[in-house]
């Protein structure tokens, strides 16, 4: 496959001196700085280019248009479709063939309604370089609507015995309906004379090409000399065409056999002149049977090959295999010279008739819809187990490894969008090998503006149990909190992914506030912790300690040693605050009341004597000697009375 | 069920919808986006097309919004009061208009009346209004006090929780119902001047269950329910508020919104992250007993088997994605979601 290389230039003049590097900003962004390469033999020292001159930075983001408002409607009702496929394969529906045509007809709709609401704004706009847009958008889903339909007569709704000339002409009428709607306007007027209007014989030969030969019926009975016998041999000719009901009729060989007889007959009229006073019929005689020298003659009338290709095998091949199609394309196109001049549209739908279904993939990958189509029709075909073929085919080709990797790639790009995100995760969920993975590295990497989309994204993560993603998200979060200056909200969100090392890391934020300032923030938070709190020590230290304020500060005093005593004794303590807890409890020892029985002394003790290097301590550890000797003597002289 | 659906694609993920309140049944509604480049909130009118037996929102006017809109309520037919994740709030008056189409103008304009200290911008989460009264709500944990008739703040307290608010009520005319990120509910009184403590809190369960949204029953208003992040139902008597009544699971994923319906006040509707619209009756017909004239016939008001008493119906079929915001007008509800859609079920069975 060629590579095509696109080159954006950077319009900076330091830039251009430097050199540039390039970074992600965000999913769907670049950006790009000027930026001097060392290599390590180089010096460590501030680059020639650096000053102190402002410079600039550029963001590159990537155009797609799938993010117009009008597409953006298109991107959301075939994402609807397109789950609706995936739960129809793991339901296992009895009728799938059925169901996936309904499916590709659905498909057809959305697009078809897109192009209508594109041609309504396309005639709304009164600027020009957006009339332009929409007319580039028109163009591609305008291709993208027609290859789809031949598609889905070739692969998904294909015809017993492999039929396919009545879709084939349904398909050309669909596209170029000009022909029906002049006949209907015609007719619609129901008066005789209709050949002085300029598009009479172009409408009669148009509708004929398209095989509606009631319609031309309908036309040539208007024609003002409709009683003249030769238009009243046409008519009798016309209407004893041959025709095919479909499998269930005359048999194939039937037919072959009425469609000769009938040919023949046309054709003896023919050279007997019997038409030759009207050119015009003539020429239609000539072309139902195939003469060479009339089908050149209208080649020019015909728009597309496609179209010529369609009349031409009505009167020639009407029983002609759908996989015959291929070389009668090759011989139209050939007819027409147009070899030289196929357009990507004309590649595309001949790849399709040639059966060349990984030419189609490989031609529509490249249209300028972001992948919309080639995902949307690969994922399809796949599952109607088109490709598996091209397997057998195709050296180390995998059918379910090019059906992921297109909508890997889309869901990705959706995934950018500030909008269009979880658009992009239904996509990457049904991608078996790689989605979870790139989920796992998109998701943290989503614009969280809010906390409210913060807890969407975080539902996202748990429902896919992508349990570090929910504590990346957390933490993120929390850091953001904790910078507003709202350390219980930081905490609330540590909890909430049951983050043990961050929650600790809060805790002590909380604790050095408490003795930088002497207050504890956020106790309505502190006040319900509940089980949470066990989630790290540090945690259910912060806890506890406020437990022992909230006592001492209502003057629970009793309560309240006995919490602290319980504290000391726990191995739960940070070392910056001991002495805080050692300074606290000299009230609670010279307190009126005996608090602290002699054991509980020699607990305070034991743990005063142990820190006595704290240098915080140092010019206390006297005081707190003192009230410790003082308490323990009452206690013990307390304890010896009791005993007694 | 003989309700019909209709669904329109409207380019963007839609926040919160609200039926303009009028008495003479009209159709027009307000829708506000989110996660849009520009946001936007926008008045719609349902246009019946009789004889296509259709009917689709017609975009009347599109007034560009600064943030995503984060809720959305009418004080009367003519005015609503919106909140914005860019920390401001706005008074929206509804302009009827002769000659041209109705428009909408915001009257009043309260800019970054939430902030955080370090200067960023906090998001202004919910709003509620009684009569003239607007009291708004932010991740900065503040409360605004605020009246449709003034542009300043009447009173702010600052710091009232240290975790960020993300629902709020209106309970009486002077008391407020919030919820926070960690799942406590506080009850504040206005009037207590000077004071930034709530009168009573309680928590919604035990661990990590973030409320999603608040409403109370429309004629017993002690009758609190909450939606939360786990897709519970919980009921509340604030008689005596310290546990719950009674808490229904029900929903796959996060509760979005719950509304009674105001005329059979027995009747609730709820929406869901995992796309779910539910219709809650009450089961049958609840043939009033003579012989216990006491017993509560609240249905919500039950503490147990409330889920044996209740029918639920789905409105509609389960979406990919959220529904962020329902509305109830007699028998028409609409909603918003996320698939950048909003749909119009006309005819629910009441």
């Amino acid at each position: 496959m060629e590579k095509e290389i696109k080159t954006f230039l950077i319009p900076n003049d330091l830039c251009k001196r430097a050199g540039i590097a390039g970074t992600w900003l965000a999913l769907d962004q670049i950006s790009v700085f000027a930026y001097e390469k060392r290599n390590i033999r180089q010096k460590d020292q501030p680059s020639h280019f650096a000053s102190t001159t402002q410079s600039s930075v550029f963001h590159l983001r990537q155009d797609v248009v799938l993010f117009h408002p009008i597409l953006r409607k298109l991107v959301n009702e075939s994402n609807g479709v397109f789950l609706a496929i995936q739960s129809l394969i793991s339901s296992k529906n009895a009728d799938l063939r059925l169901e996936l045509f309904k499916i590709s007809r659905q498909y057809r709709s959305i697009i078809r309604a897109c192009l209508e609401n594109l041609q309504d704004e396309h005639t709304k706009s009164e600027k020009s370089d957006e009339k332009l847009e929409l007319q580039n958008y028109i163009t591609v889903f305008y291709s993208i609507e027609c290859i789809w339909h031949l598609c889905e007569i070739l692969f998904i709704d294909t015809m017993p015995g492999n039929l396919v000339l009545s879709q084939l002409l349904e398909w050309v009428s669909f596209h170029f309906p000009e022909y029906e709607r002049n006949a209907a306007s015609m007719l619609a007027e129901n008066v005789v004379g209709l050949e002085t209007r300029s598009e009479y014989w172009d409408t009669v030969l148009g509708a004929l090409l398209q095989g509606r030969i009631k319609l031309v019926r309908a036309l040539l009975k208007q024609h003002s000399s409709s009683d003249n016998s030769t238009y009243r041999l046409a008519e009798q000719i016309l209407k004893a065409m041959p025709t095919f009901n479909g499998p269930g009729g005359s048999s194939l060989n039937e037919l072959n056999m009425q469609w000769r007889h009938w040919t023949m007959d046309v054709q003896s009229k023919i050279d007997s002149k019997l038409f030759s006073t009207e050119k015009n019929l003539d020429l239609m005689m000539r072309l139902i049977v195939g003469e060479e020298k009339a089908w050149i003659e209208i080649q020019d009338k015909c728009e597309v090959w496609y179209a010529y290709l369609a009349g031409w095998l009505f009167f020639t091949e009407p029983t002609v295999k759908s996989f015959e199609l291929g070389q009668f394309a090759k011989r139209a196109i050939t007819k027409l010279r147009m070899n030289n001049q196929m357009k990507q549209l004309d590649k595309v739908l001949l790849a399709a008739m040639e059966f060349d279904i990984f030419q189609v993939i490989k031609e529509i990958q490249h249209m300028y819809d972001n992948g919309w189509f080639v995902s949307h029709l690969t994922d399809l075909l796949y599952h109607c187990d088109r490709l598996c073929d091209l397997e057998k085919e195709v050296p180390d080709f995998s059918a379910e490894k090019l059906r992921e990797s297109f909508i890997l790639d889309y869901g990705t790009t959706l995934m950018g969008h500030k909008s269009l995100w979880q658009v992009g995760l239904t996509y990457l969920d049904h991608c078996p090998n790689d989605g979870l993975q790139v989920i796992e590295l998109l998701l943290p990497r989503i614009h969280m503006d809010t906390e409210a989309k913060a807890q969407k994204v975080v539902r996202e993560a748990k429902n896919r149990e992508l349990n570090n993603v929910v504590q990346s998200v957390c933490k993120v979060q929390g850091m953001l909190s904790m910078r507003r200056g709202r350390l219980g909200n930081a905490l609330s969100w540590a909890l909430k992914s049951q983050d043990g090392p961050f929650t600790s890391f809060l805790a002590d934020e909380f604790l050095q506030n408490y003795i930088k300032s002497g207050r504890l923030s956020s106790t309505d938070l502190l006040d319900n912790l509940g089980s949470g709190m066990l989630v790290s020590d540090r945690l259910i230290f912060l806890g506890k300690y406020y437990e022992f304020h909230k006592l001492y500060q209502s003057g629970d005093y009793r309560e309240a040693a006995a919490l602290l005593i319980s504290l000391l004794a726990s191995k739960i303590i940070p070392k910056y605050f001991w002495y805080i807890l050692l300074i606290e409890s000299i009230p609670l020892l010279e307190s009126g009341d005996l608090l602290f029985s002699s054991n509980d002394t020699f607990t305070i003790m034991h743990c005063m004597e142990e820190k006595k290097d704290v240098p915080e301590l140092k010019d206390k550890l006297d005081i707190l000697r003192l009230a410790a000797t003082r308490n323990l003597s009452r206690a013990l002289t307390f304890e010896a009375q009791i005993i007694e | 069920m003989s309700h019909s659906l209709h669904g329109t694609f409207v380019s963007e993920k839609i926040n919160k919808i609200r039926w303009r309140p009028d008495s003479y049944n009209s159709h027009f509604f307000v829708t506000g986006s989110i996660d849009n480049v520009e946001n936007n909130i926008k008045l719609w009118d349902f246009c019946e097309n009789v004889e296509e037996d259709d009917i689709y929102p017609f975009l009347v006017y599109n007034l560009p919004y600064c943030g995503d809109i984060t809720e959305i309520k009418f004080i009367n037919s003519d005015f609503f009061a919106s909140s914005s994740s860019s920390g401001s709030a706005y008074l929206t008056r509804v302009i009827p208009s002769y000659s041209e189409s109705t428009s909408l103008k915001n009257e009043i304009e309260w800019k970054n009346i939430h902030q955080f200290k370090n200067g960023d911008a906090s998001p202004c989460t919910s709003v509620t209004v009684y009569d003239n009264d607007i009291v708004t709500v932010g991740e900065d944990g503040s409360i605004n006090l605020l009246n449709g008739k003034s542009s300043k703040i009447l009173r702010k307290i600052d710091d009232a929780d240290s975790c960020s608010i993300q629902c709020v009520i209106f309970l009486k005319h002077n008391e407020i119902l919030t919820s926070n990120l960690r799942g406590q509910m506080k009850i504040w009184d206005l009037r207590v001047q000077d004071s930034n403590r709530p009168t009573s809190t309680f928590m919604i369960s035990g661990e990590q269950v973030t409320p999603t949204c608040l409403t109370y029953h429309p004629t017993q208003r002690h009758l609190v329910i909450t939606g939360d992040d786990l897709g519970a139902l919980t009921t509340w008597d604030l008689r005596q508020n310290t546990y719950p009544i009674n808490v229904l699971n029900g929903h796959e994923g996060a509760i979005s919104e719950v509304q009674f319906n105001p005329e059979y006040p027995d009747q609730l509707f709820s929406c869901s992250s995992a796309g779910e619209i539910w219709h809650w009756t009450t089961k049958g017909e609840a043939v009033p007993s003579l012989l216990t004239p006491n017993v509560e016939t609240n249905v919500w008001l039950a503490p147990d088997n409330v889920k044996n008493k209740l029918d639920v119906f789905t409105l509609m079929p389960t979406l990919g994605k959220p529904i962020n915001s329902l509305d109830l007008n007699r028998n028409r509800v609409i909603c918003g979601c996320d698939n950048e859609a909003i749909y119009l079920i006309n005819g629910v069975n009441l």
